[in-house]
């Protein structure tokens, strides 16, 4: 079977600090950490004994509805996990296992997990419609973390880990480059408004530590000039860190331990500054990591988390803008709402800044993925990428002619203008939400 | 043999089946949730979150959006299972006179609980029958399908055919000694099996099932609960409210490289 990732070779785990495991070994060592993480979180077991196999989940998936691929349907997905799991760890696997669906491992195991576990977005949708509320992309991120752990890993998620070793980010953009950055967004600013609107990075004695992504550095700077206008209007004392100019955490993404490091990252940096609230730029799944996983990975927080929409949201009453005259939609990220409850404040924020917001049909919780969630942007994958992003392109045809889509999510914004490419709607404007707000805002 | 059906089997169904379920959803609690699992928009609140599950528990409210002809099937199924269920305890016990409890007459009650009790019977084989067939129809579901899918419904096919059985016109069961068994039974104080090969064939099914049950698929009623449980649990705040305790032993164990070179680098 043909794998459509690039895997990470020896050096590229080690980049990582990752370590490949002997082709002889890897059965051995797959099935001890199943049998750890079926120890180290509940979801994994009750998840996999609990499916009744009535196939609902089906036209809930995104993933399956654009490839048509049977496994990529989330009970099958989900089964490919299953099947070992019942074979080697449950009374009935070991002795009548054809009966109830187990399987051993053999040589195409990890191949069909590799290729399945990233097709899966993790964008929660299926547990939404599932009687039981059986949640695949669980299955998903502990599939990512055990096989990574036993350096089976696409070579993209080594490199971000990479680069988020070395420079706190997953571009890899070193201080003196994010000074440059910030300066020619200052000089941008002025000119547009004649103020001196600053984005101070590294200021000690900040309240508000902001953690951008740092894509909003290269390909989305009007997201970071939103949010500094947006800073700069409300007279707030914030700052922002070189060292984790990253509100993504591939970690959550492939491997566990490296969402915790990454997680630890954010607090030395607000202790370092002072800050007593952490804001989280426009950032799908480093929303759901600092928001759910904060706590459960490093322990209680001293200080405050709260995402950017939300916070721009609370301040919504004492902002003035000027509305543009544009037809505006919202394609919910899947992380904001199943995920992360960011559900209505981005609605309201936009029907502040634009003359007419639509919704797209279904919205909210009920929203489709756009088909890079879980950091699926390799280029090897760009056909199936195209597939997964199938369902969003219909939703988003319907509406037509839009102005403006607001994605505010770094992954929606990588992948977004890929999908209307390939689905003909090239033309079509998109960006953040705080995009939005600075171009709306009135500044005094 | 009788009296291996009638006194003994009972009481190693009755043990496999208690000790099985309660084994197996030990086990699952025994795993700690290290994050929550939170699935938005969450209902708050105590009252919120058993509501939330509530609803979902007896009007299949997920399925309900998304397959609207499975979930009629689902749901008459499980209804028409509970209904069947509740009459097995409370219709035994009172001999069909339970509906004198709200002023029936015992004729009348008598009538309604032979009524209900044939329409969830016939109810739950329909909707078996139903559920099997839809398991061979929809080529997805066909796929997902292990041998067991079917055999599970199967094995809750015989003991409704067999209990249905009973209620054919013209066949007679004497409930009253069905009764005293049953209640023998539960006291402990076992004494021989009614000698009527249907109801014999059919409390044999049911023990059978009951062994069963704990290996199967069918604790997906408990898996319902235990992973409601996880998907309405509250989310975090922050800061940490002063006391609470770590959700597990990952969140107390140090991070990788936590305050690595990078973190010292924002003071330089
Ligand atoms: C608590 C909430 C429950 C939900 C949401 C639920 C849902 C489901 C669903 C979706 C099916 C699949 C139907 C199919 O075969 O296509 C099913 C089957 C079944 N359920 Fe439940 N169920 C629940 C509780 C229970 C309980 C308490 C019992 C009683 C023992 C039960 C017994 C069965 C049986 C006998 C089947 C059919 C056999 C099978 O397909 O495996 N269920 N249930
Ligand atoms: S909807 Fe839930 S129970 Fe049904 S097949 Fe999918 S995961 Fe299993
Ligand atoms: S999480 Fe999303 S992509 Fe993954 S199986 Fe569920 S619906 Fe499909």
């Amino acid at each position: 079977m043909k794998i459509p990732l690039h895997m990470a070779k020896e050096k590229d785990l080690q980049s990582a600090g990752l370590v490949a495991v002997p082709e002889k070994e890897q059965q051995q060592a797959l099935l001890k950490g199943i049998d750890e993480y079926r120890h180290w979180a509940r979801s994994i077991m009750v998840m996999l004994e609990t499916c009744t196999k009535c196939g609902a989940c089906a036209n809930a998936c995104h993933s399956y509805l654009g490839t048509g691929d049977f496994n990529n349907i989330p009970a099958a997905r989900a089964d490919l996990f299953r099947k070992i799991y019942k074979r080697y760890f449950t009374w009935t696997g070991k002795t009548i296992g054809r009966y109830i669906g187990a399987e051993d491992y053999d040589a195409e195991t990890l191949a069909k997990w590799v290729t399945y576990f990233y097709q899966c977005n993790e964008c929660r949708r299926c547990a939404v419609y599932c009687p039981f509320g059986i949640d695949t992309a669980e299955i998903t991120i502990a599939a990512r973390s055990i096989m990574s752990a036993i350096g089976v890993v696409p070579r993209f998620m080594t490199g971000v880990a990479a680069n988020m070793i070395k420079t706190g980010n997953n571009m890899g953009i070193p201080k003196p480059a994010t000074i440059d950055c910030c300066e020619f967004m200052e000089d941008e600013m002025r000119e547009e408004t004649g103020l001196e609107i600053k984005i101070p990075v590294d200021k000690p004695d900040s309240d508000i530590l902001y953690i951008p992504s740092s894509a909003d550095f290269f390909s989305n700077v009007d997201t970071m000039i939103g949010v500094a206008k947006f800073f700069h209007a409300i007279g707030a004392n914030w700052t922002i860190p070189s060292t984790v100019l990253e509100a993504a955490n591939f970690g959550l993404l492939f491997n566990n331990d490296a969402m915790k490091e990454q997680n630890q990252r954010m607090r030395d940096a607000a202790k370092m500054v002072g800050a007593k609230l952490v804001v989280q730029g426009e950032c799908g799944h480093g929303w759901r990591a600092a928001k759910m996983y904060t706590e459960g990975s490093n322990g209680p927080a001293p200080f405050g988390i709260v995402h950017i929409l939300d916070y721009a949201y609370q301040h919504l009453g004492k902002l003035k803008f000027e509305k543009l005259p544009w037809r505006v939609s919202l394609h919910d990220p899947c992380n904001y709402a199943r995920a992360g409850d960011i559900i209505e404040q981005p609605r309201e924020i936009l029907k502040a800044c634009v003359t007419e917001f639509v919704e797209m049909t279904p919205n909210r919780e009920r929203n489709f993925c756009c088909g890079g969630g879980s950091g699926i942007l390799m280029d090897e994958m760009m056909d199936i990428r195209m597939q997964l992003g199938k369902k969003k392109a219909e939703q988003v045809k319907e509406l037509l002619p839009l102005d403006f889509l607001a994605t505010p999510c770094s992954i929606c914004k990588a992948q977004m203008p890929h999908v209307m490419k390939h689905y003909g709607m090239e033309d079509l404007k998109m960006g953040g939400v705080m995009d939005v707000v600075g171009k709306a805002i009135v500044l005094a | 043999m009788l009296y291996f059906v009638g006194q003994v089997l009972p009481y190693i169904a009755g043990a496999i089946f208690l000790i099985g379920v309660i084994y197996r959803v030990a086990g699952w609690l025994k795993a700690p949730v290290p994050f929550q699992l939170t699935l938005f928009p969450a209902p708050t609140g105590g009252a919120g979150r058993v509501a939330a599950v509530g609803t979902e528990l007896i009007l299949f409210k997920s399925l309900y959006k998304n397959d609207k002809n499975l979930w009629l099937w689902a749901w008459v199924l499980h209804v028409s299972l509970a209904m069947v269920i509740g009459g097995h305890i409370v219709g035994i016990y009172f001999l069909m006179n339970q509906f004198t409890l709200i002023g029936m007459s015992s004729s009348a009650s008598q009538a309604t609980s032979a009524f209900l009790g044939t329409v969830s019977g016939i109810a739950l084989l329909v909707a078996l029958i139903v559920l099997f067939y839809r398991r061979l129809a929809n080529p997805e579901v066909k796929k997902l399908s292990d041998p067991a899918d079917y055999i599970d419904l199967l094995f809750v096919l015989v003991i409704a055919l067999t209990g249905n059985h009973m209620r054919l016109p013209g066949v007679h069961v004497d409930l009253p000694a069905v009764k005293a068994f049953m209640g023998n039974l539960l006291t402990f104080s076992p004494t021989p099996i009614p000698d009527d090969p249907i109801f014999i064939a059919h409390f044999t099914t049911v023990m059978l099932f009951m062994i069963y049950f704990p290996f199967s698929k069918m604790l997906h009623f408990a898996g319902f609960l235990v992973n409601r449980a996880m998907l309405v649990e509250a989310a975090p705040v922050y800061p940490t409210p002063a006391g609470t305790p770590l959700r597990s032993p990952f969140a107390g164990a140090k991070a990788p490289v936590a305050d690595s070179g990078q973190a010292k680098g924002v003071q330089a």
